[in-house]
This record gives structure tokens, sequence and C-alpha cells, in this order.
């Protein structure tokens, strides 16, 4: 028989992280080898309870275990945040298509994150780390609203910071604490001399209206619509474009993304609704 | 054995119904609906002028099914073959659609496949469509042409049976001995009664022809008002989804047994609030008319262009249906005068 699209493979919470007031990051460690590329994303179930998209927030250069970061938002990641290492969850995927790292080689590439968005950014940033030589600089512009607020606190402010090719500016909505960075919102820290326009791809990931206004800001600069990649969350249910639910005009953002270029979704309405 | 003559009907399902189960057209009202032949009922078999109001994607992809189990995973029920008897040559052109959908390379859904394998598909003849109907437009036949097993149509003193498929000519050849000669002047009864409800449909959709291609009246009317006008009376009952015979959005949701867990998958509809909104209760189709905007553009101008093949039969389900009064023949027309008028203006302009 056909083999089953809709069959989860077993799976194991093996550590939970947590990373904001809201945001976890869960260690799932598969029965089987389950592989992926940056960018792609999984179906995580909670058994009996139902199932999200996520996309995975570690390397895919390790293939034993997985890292996902969830922000509770709903009732299911609601739900997966009161579980502990040990649960048993399925994963399906992975599904769709990752970033086109071959496309950014030779390039600089500028990567715009916010909030949960850094969680595939997180997983494109040690990917792009692998083979850090190919690319002309990675130039991070990161926010969050308040530093308590930001994930994956210790590499941000730690070592992320000091590695060779790599430019970091972070930002937060509202300072407290002992912040003494900068102050408002990712676009106050996007300038047009960051990069090499002519010779860079964007990568934008975070809430909605900080997508948008990012882009509205990179298109100012010159950035061709092409050279713009947003890792896009719509309501991605069975994963290979036939449910119907994440349709993005002509797009399933499930199989034909979730990678997109401004160039192929920037003309439908309500793309960050 | 090439076309057959049978004089009554219930020879050949009880031919049919010795080995698999046959779904039958049964009069409602003014509808047939469909319901599991028996072979000792008191009420016959009978043959349905128009198609039945079931879309024939519920003996392919069920309004519920079981998806998934686990931890442990089980083989899924194996599917008996079964036939359903009185479909239209709409009904067929659907089952090429879904097929697109369910067979397509690399991501085939077992459960679809399973029944497609196991159906056997006994259609017939239109001979008198109706008032919805608009098959037509859509380059369709009011009588199959393939797709089917079995194909049967009603001529005087009784049906001729054209075999589609190997299944259908194994079929009339294991059961020769019920059928009769064809002779010539059968056939030429059902060209002519062919002929006359083509003529019929052509008369009933005078007045929705389209002036271009479908795709590009629907693409080029995307910001038309048109959808949001039209949404007014939509009451959002979703019955246009559900009986379409192609719209195939279905839902997955999970649930907890007694000793494991199910996956299950159900239908849905594009037209319902919530289909599209994520958690955190952002949506990109909150309003009817964005809803009725998407679902026109998946059917004639998404679907077309990733596969090949408009999502619709032109079957007519969505009017009767309907509870509000949207009409999709209404508002295709509409969005086709929009683009007349566009292309007149554009003339003027250029003189």
């Amino acid at each position: 028989m056909t083999p089953n699209l809709y069959q989860p493979m077993n799976a194991e919470i093996a550590e939970t992280i947590e990373e904001s007031p809201t945001i976890k990051s869960f260690v799932i460690v598969p029965d089987s080898q389950f592989k992926f590329d940056t960018g792609q994303f999984v179906e995580l179930t909670l058994p009996g309870e139902g199932e999200a998209p996520f996309t995975p927030s570690s390397s895919p250069a390790i293939a034993e275990k997985m890292e996902i970061t969830i922000m509770k938002a709903g009732r299911i990641t609601g739900l997966l945040h009161e579980c502990g290492k040990g649960q048993r969850v399925g994963l399906r995927g992975p599904y769709g298509n990752g970033y086109p790292l071959d496309a950014f080689a030779g390039k600089h590439v500028y990567i715009i994150g916010g909030g949960v968005g850094l969680a595939p950014i997180r997983s494109l940033f040690l990917t792009l780390m692998d083979r850090i030589g190919d690319f002309k600089s990675v130039v991070c512009r990161f926010g969050a609203r308040t530093p308590e607020d930001f994930i994956y606190k210790k590499t941000l402010f730690g070592d992320w910071q000091k590695l060779p090719g790599v430019q970091m500016k972070l930002t937060v909505d509202k300072a407290n604490g002992d912040w003494d960075g900068h102050v408002g919102v990712v676009t106050t820290i996007l300038n047009r001399k960051d990069v090499d326009i002519a010779n860079a791809v964007a990568v934008v990931c975070g809430p909605p209206i900080m997508m948008k206004f990012a882009t509205v800001s990179l298109l100012d600069f010159g950035f061709d619509p092409k050279s713009i990649y947003f890792s896009m969350e719509k309501n991605m249910s069975c994963g290979f474009g036939k449910c119907g639910h994440c349709m993005l005009g002509r797009y399933y953002v499930c199989k034909d993304g979730p990678v997109f270029t401004y160039d192929q979704i920037g003309k439908y309405p309500n793309i960050w609704e | 054995m090439e076309t057959a003559f049978i004089s009554k009907l219930k020879p050949l399902l009880d031919a049919i119904a010795e080995t698999m189960d046959v779904y039958v057209p049964a009069k409602v009202g003014e509808h047939y609906t469909c319901r599991k032949y028996d072979a000792d009922g008191v009420t016959g078999p009978e043959l349905n002028g128009i198609r039945m109001c079931t879309p024939v994607k519920e003996f392919l992809f069920p309004l519920r099914e079981l998806a998934a189990v686990f931890p442990d995973p089980v083989d899924p029920e194996q599917v008996k073959p079964f036939a359903v008897f009185g479909l239209k040559a709409c009904d067929l052109r659907s089952m090429e659609i879904l097929d697109k959908v369910f067979r397509e390379k690399d991501f085939e859904d077992p459960f679809y496949i399973a029944r497609r394998e196991m159906m056997f598909a006994v259609s017939s003849d239109c001979p008198s469509p109706g008032e919805s109907c608009f098959c037509n437009v859509f380059a369709g036949k009011p009588y199959p042409e393939s797709g089917f097993d079995l194909n049967v149509s009603r001529v005087a003193d009784g049906f001729l049976l054209q075999p589609g498929s190997a299944q259908g000519k194994s079929f009339l050849f294991a059961h020769a001995a019920l059928f009769g000669e064809v002779p010539d002047a059968l056939l030429a009864e059902r060209a002519r009664l062919r002929e006359t409800a083509e003529g019929r449909l052509a008369q009933a959709t005078r007045d929705f022809q389209l002036d271009a291609p479908v795709g590009q009246i629907v693409e080029r009317g995307y910001s038309s008002e048109v959808f949001d006008e039209q949404a007014r009376t939509c009451v959002e009952c979703q019955a246009c989804t559900r009986i379409c015979p192609t719209c195939h959005c279905f839902y997955l949701y999970d649930t907890k047994q007694q000793d494991y867990f199910a996956k299950m998958k159900m239908w849905d509809s594009c037209m319902r609030i919530g289909h599209a909104a994520v958690a955190g209760g952002a949506n990109p189709r909150k309003m009817l008319g964005d809803r009725l905007r998407h679902r026109l553009m998946h059917k004639f101008a998404y679907f077309l262009e990733r596969y090949g093949i408009d999502m619709c039969v032109g079957c007519g389900r969505c009017i009767d249906g309907e509870t509000g009064d949207v009409d999709i023949r209404t508002v295709l027309k509409m969005l086709n005068d929009e683009l007349l008028a566009q292309g007149q203006k554009a003339v003027k302009a250029a003189r």
C-alpha cells in the first residue's frame, strides 16, 4: 500500500529550555532518523490534542535530535508549554522548501529578525556558520520587545557577537534593567550601508508588523524583490498542498514555501495578516 | 465486447451486485440522492435524469475518516470493491480533478487511492440537463466520453451499455447472456438523444457564455468589487463547498481513544471564517468577499495553473445547495462583463 502521508513518526521531548516569559525551546529526539533542510518545517503532534507547524531552530547537521522553539500563542502551543521531558510526541515532515543557500553563496546575507522569528533564523544562522567562507558576510539585525524577550540569550549576547565574518546588532522596543544597547523597533537599526545591496540577499522573519516595515525599508534601500526572503507563517495543516488552509494567493505555503521571496507574494493583499 | 443492449436495469444491477456493494440513485422530492442497492427491495432501480445531489467525492474522500493511529500505526481497513451507478459526465470529470490532487506524484493519499482503485464507475447520459447545469461552459458534454467503467444510455425499450475500461469490458463479457445485440438504429437513436440534450443545454446556458478564458476573467477581476457585492447574501452555510464534487479542503484533528491516539481527516470549507486563521488570531481572509474571491481564484486560475484543468465541472450543485443567493454563474458573468467593459474603454482610449 501507498505509504501513509498522515502518519507521524514517534518522538520524545528530551529537554525543555525556558527562552523568555512566553517562549520555550523543546529538544526533540525522533525514534528514527529525521532529516531536514534549514527553513523547512515540521508538523508536531501532541497526541490526542492536535498538531501545529514549526520550523526547527537547530542546525540540520545534527541528525539525532532537533530543537523547536515555540511561543505560547494558541491552544496547542499552550498545551505544549505544559509538557516536560519524556513527553511522547509525533513528527511529520519535513515539508516545503528551505532557504536556497546556494543562491546566497558569494553574497552578503542580511538577516532581520524579531521575537520568535529568531527560531528559523537560528537554524539558518547555524547552517551559514558551517560554511561561512561561502558568503561575503553575515549581517544580523535582531529585535525583541524587552531584553527578557530575546530568545537564545546565552549565544546571542555571547558567542555570536564574536564570530568572524558576522556583524550583529540588537535592539529592544523598550529597555529595562542594565540594557545599554539600542532602543527602538528593528527598522531603526537598518541602514542602507549595512551591506552592499547589489551583492546581498535579505532574510526577514518575525512578527508580521515587523516583517511588513522591514520590507518597506529594504525596498527603499534598493533591494531587488527577488532578493528579499521571508519565512512565512500561515495555517499549514497537511503539509503537502492539499488541505487548502495555508493558501496565500496561488501558493500553498506548506509546499511552495514556507520560504518565499517578496517578488512571489508581495502582490497579494493581507500577506501580513 | 463492444456496446451491448439490455431491456431492464434490474438484471444489470443484480449482476454487478453479485460481487460488490452497489450504490444507486434514489429520488427524494425533485432531487436524487444515493442509497445502497437492495436486490430484493420493493423499489426497483431507476436511472437519474441529472446528477445526484451526492458528490462522488463522498465515496473516495468521505466526510470523516481515520488518517493515522499512533503510537503504533495500524494497517488501514481493506477497501472492498464497490460500484456507483448513475454517475454523470460531470461526476467523472470531478474524479479526474480529484485524482490530480490525491494521486499527485510524491504526495499520494493512500486512502483515496485505495477507494479509487476499488470503485466500479457506472455512468449514464443526461437526457434533460437541469436548470443549474452548465457543464458545456467548461467544455463538458451531457454524456460521458471517458472515465467510466460502464456507461448506460436510455433508448427506446431499453438501455445501451458501453464499456469504458478493461473492467467494464470483462463485466460485459462475463455476463454476455444478459445482453442483446445492438442494431445500428439504436446507436443512431443514442446519437440523436445526445444531440437534443446538447441543444437543450446550449439553450439553457445561452446567457452565460464567457468571452475570454475563465482563468483570465478571474485573474483580471482580482480587485473587482463583485466579490464583496456578491458575498452580501452569503450566510456562510458552506454548502457550496461541501456539495461541490471538486472542492477538497480538509481539516486534520487529533482524538484520544482508550488505548491509542487517532488523527482524523474531515471535510472543511474555505468559506468558513476561521479556515485560514493562525494561532494568535491573524486571518488573511477575514471578510466573506475575500473568501469568495479566493474560492473562485483557486477554482479557475490557481488550480488550472498547477494541474492544467479547471476545478469546476459546471454541475451546478453549489447553485442548488446555496442558502443565500450566490450564483457562481452570475459572479463569473459579472467579472466577464467588467473585463469586456475595460477592453472597450481601452479601445476608446487608444482611438
